[in-house]
């Protein structure tokens, strides 16, 4: 759950934000890179889902896989809904709402990770 | 869901900078519920007080999520209250959180005005507040 995969998705994902604040600052729309690496991250992210489950199923360790499963499945939702919500918006606030979507990615992928290790916080 | 608002007239508190806040406010509105309905369903009698509270947070979060997202009159209206409640609940709990460190069993989404959130708890109430006194129209 942890490991390089996950790093990698984080990674591109905090690049992404980084993208957005920066296309907010000089006021541009937003671009293809955005959405491209939507796309990617999307594709990552159903490997990390499905690798999770997996991994959850052929382990008999006592973790939160209610918890667990809720949040894979949280990761997957966040980015159709943020481009689905963002759309039809012309002023910054579509790429704001984006921004929000791709900082949020590895705040759960964190608590995916969490969960797994069972370090529950609450 | 229109989208055909090319002669939009009045600002709608879910439009514009109104977008941002109902994402925010939607993804605690998720977070606080599912959380919520996990920890009441297997462990309510760990923290009883604790985890109601956590419901009424998420509840309060689902409220004002779909109010700001609707912008209407009445639904102005529901925001300013659920927001305002929210507010409230922040502060007290906050307060509370640290004069009595052992009160609640668990954190909520509350405590220490929302720390273990970065206090996003704190800032979202006063923030939609000033959204809806923002967008009112004359």
């Amino acid at each position: 759950m942890s490991g390089w995969y996950a790093t990698a998705i984080i990674v591109i994902s905090l690049l992404l934000v980084l993208w957005a604040g920066i296309l907010l600052v000089i006021k541009r729309q937003p671009d293809l890179i955005l959405a491209l690496g939507g796309v990617l991250l999307e594709v990552l992210l159903l490997g990390f889902v499905i690798g999770g489950i997996v991994q959850m199923v052929g382990s008999d360790r006592d973790f939160a896989r209610a918890e667990f499963v809720g949040y894979l499945i949280a990761c997957l939702v966040v980015l159709p809904a943020a481009f689905l919500w963002a759309r039809g918006e012309k002023s910054r606030a579509g790429l704001a709402v984006i921004a929000v979507a791709y900082l949020l990615l590895p705040i759960l992928i964190l608590r995916v990770q969490q969960v797994w290790e069972g370090n529950n916080v609450q | 869901m229109s989208n055909n608002d090319a002669s939009a007239p009045a600002p709608s508190s879910g439009r514009g900078f109104g977008r941002v806040l109902v994402a925010i406010y939607g993804i605690f509105a998720l977070a606080a519920t599912a959380r919520s309905v996990f920890q009441i369903t297997t462990k309510f009698s760990e923290a009883p007080l604790a985890y109601l509270l956590s419901a009424l947070a998420a509840s309060i979060y689902v409220v004002a999520t779909i109010a700001l997202a609707r912008g209407d009159r009445t639904s102005r209206r529901v925001a300013t209250g659920a927001i305002l409640i929210e507010l409230i609940g922040v502060l007290t709990i906050g307060t509370a959180s640290l004069v009595w460190p052992d009160a609640f069993g668990v954190a909520t989404v509350w405590t220490g005005f929302g720390s273990g959130y970065g206090f996003v708890p704190l800032v979202l109430p006063v923030v939609g507040l000033w959204w809806l006194r923002h967008t009112r129209s004359h």
